[in-house]
């Protein structure tokens, strides 16, 4: 299993980028303000600003098409199931084309386009999210944007402190998972054949010994963390300290001009 | 969450438990017409081991590793493009899942059986995840009802209600071994001690 090998990096690919060295909240806000302004788009022009934004940021991250278009390949047939939806059963407008049963109408290529057009965008802005910020750094950053927050008793250190343990326990215990299986075949456990509850069954004995690996290594994690004295994230100091840069308010100034662009657009057409 | 040293504890098991649900998207058991992945499983066993407040953070913290990019979903993918793509449904539904089937756990806590975990199984991890999943897969892909429920539910179906027994069978014997769930014996919450 390849993929487990470097989980801390998960689709991050570095490439030392403008985009790489934002801070990692400018990149949260920004991606997820555009995802929430894309919906304002409705004419060509509004899809154009948006278009050249993603544009720009795939041409600044310097990560080669290929690697993009890799995290984009499961969903492109899923754009285009959709395309071909609203192609086939989207009426109005002037029938284009008629091809024994199938019709196609004005409205429906239209409703094809910027359907399509707008999931892409999205997409896109997500995996450039994910491919230029590792997710230790995305952890950093989202609670630090939460500390405001933990007036209202939202846990921003705790959920932060979580992620990091989930991702570095992932190789672990796929490693003991991994194990387990071959011991218990070993033992003459049968995967393979059976019906669908016998086979669901059979992995009672992966299951269990893996639910007891996992415990005793959150209580001796627990354990340890006690004997340093760990009490919350109140007060708590950080080696690595998050600070913005000119280049992060340029990013958000440039959110806020898009979506006054968008809002513009968007009520006088 | 200031209930310090046992907090600790829970907190560190809670994030175990979203790493186990992406170690279950890995474990596939290859069935015609859908391999079957553990993933499921994993969620149901999140509420009714962990119960329903540690359950729903903990699937919480799944969600959002899934939205940072980290392999955790089912054939390692992850991302935000997978999250709300068109199967995100399901996923994000999860906290919600997980934390019912952890309050009906609760209730029952002392006299739990493999049929009553079964049947909370099955009410909300499979019927709740369903309605969730297959409404957001049509409302993306802009299918109909039926069209979304025979390729985003029929072919899972079988796999899912025989995953719901054998995690009530897990819990059941979890909980007796590492009960995580207590009786709820309300704590006064002790602010300024």
């Amino acid at each position: 299993m390849s993929a487990f090998q470097s989980p801390v990096l998960g689709q991050y690919i570095p490439t030392g980028s403008v985009l790489h060295r934002l801070d990692p909240r400018t990149k949260l806000l920004f991606v997820f303000g555009y995802m929430f302004v894309v919906f304002l788009a409705q004419d060509a022009l509004a899809y154009l600003f948006l278009t050249v934004i993603a544009a720009g940021g795939v041409w600044l991250s310097r990560i080669p098409l290929p690697m993009i278009f890799r995290g984009l390949k499961p969903i492109l047939w899923l754009i285009a199931l959709t395309a071909l939806l609203h192609l086939g059963f989207t009426k109005g407008g002037d029938l284009l084309l008629q091809w024994g049963p199938v019709t196609v109408y004005e409205e429906g290529v239209r409703q094809a386009g910027w359907m399509s057009l707008r999931f892409l965008l999205l997409v896109v802005m997500g995996t450039l999210l994910t491919l230029t910020t590792s997710p230790i750094d995305l952890t950093d950053g989202l609670e630090r944007l939460l500390k405001p927050l933990e007036k209202l008793r939202v846990p921003a250190h705790e959920l932060a402190l979580m992620m990091s343990i989930a991702l570095r326990f992932l190789p672990a215990l796929w490693e003991e998972t991994e194990k387990i299986i071959k011991a218990q075949q070993a033992r003459g456990a049968d995967f393979e054949t059976g019906n669908l509850f016998q086979r669901a069954k059979s992995y009672i004995p992966v299951i269990i010994p893996l639910f007891v690996s996992a415990f005793r290594r959150a209580e001796e994690l627990a354990l340890a963390m006690e004997a340093r004295c760990y009490r919350g994230g109140k007060g708590r100091t950080r080696i690595r300290q998050l600070q913005f840069a000119p280049r992060d308010w340029g990013m958000l100034v440039l959110l806020a001009g898009l979506t006054g662009v968008l809002l513009w657009l968007r009520l006088n057409t | 969450m200031s209930q310090g040293v046992l907090s600790v504890r829970n907190l560190i098991v809670a994030a175990m438990f979203a790493a186990l649900v992406a170690i279950g998207g890995r474990i596939a058991i290859p069935l015609p017409p859908v391999p079957i992945t553990l993933q499921t499983l994993f969620v149901m066993m999140a509420g009714s081991i962990l119960g329903a407040r540690w359950g729903a953070v903990s699937m919480s913290i799944f969600v959002l590793l899934a939205a940072f990019g980290a392999p955790v979903l089912a054939q390692g993918q992850g991302g935000l493009a997978a999250l709300f793509g068109p199967t995100g449904g399901y996923i994000l539904s999860w906290p919600v899942a997980a934390f019912l089937i952890g309050w009906f756990t609760e209730k029952r806590a002392p006299r739990l059986s493999v049929a009553y975990l079964t049947a909370v199984h099955v009410i909300f991890g499979v019927l709740l995840v369903y309605a969730a999943g297959v409404t957001w897969l049509s409302f993306v892909t802009g299918m109909g009802w039926n069209a979304a429920f025979a390729a985003g539910a029929l072919p899972f179906i079988p796999g899912d209600l025989v995953k719901t027994a054998v995690a009530a069978i897990v819990a059941l014997r979890v909980y007796r071994v590492y009960p995580m769930i207590r009786k709820a014996t309300p704590v006064k919450s002790q602010k300024n001690q």
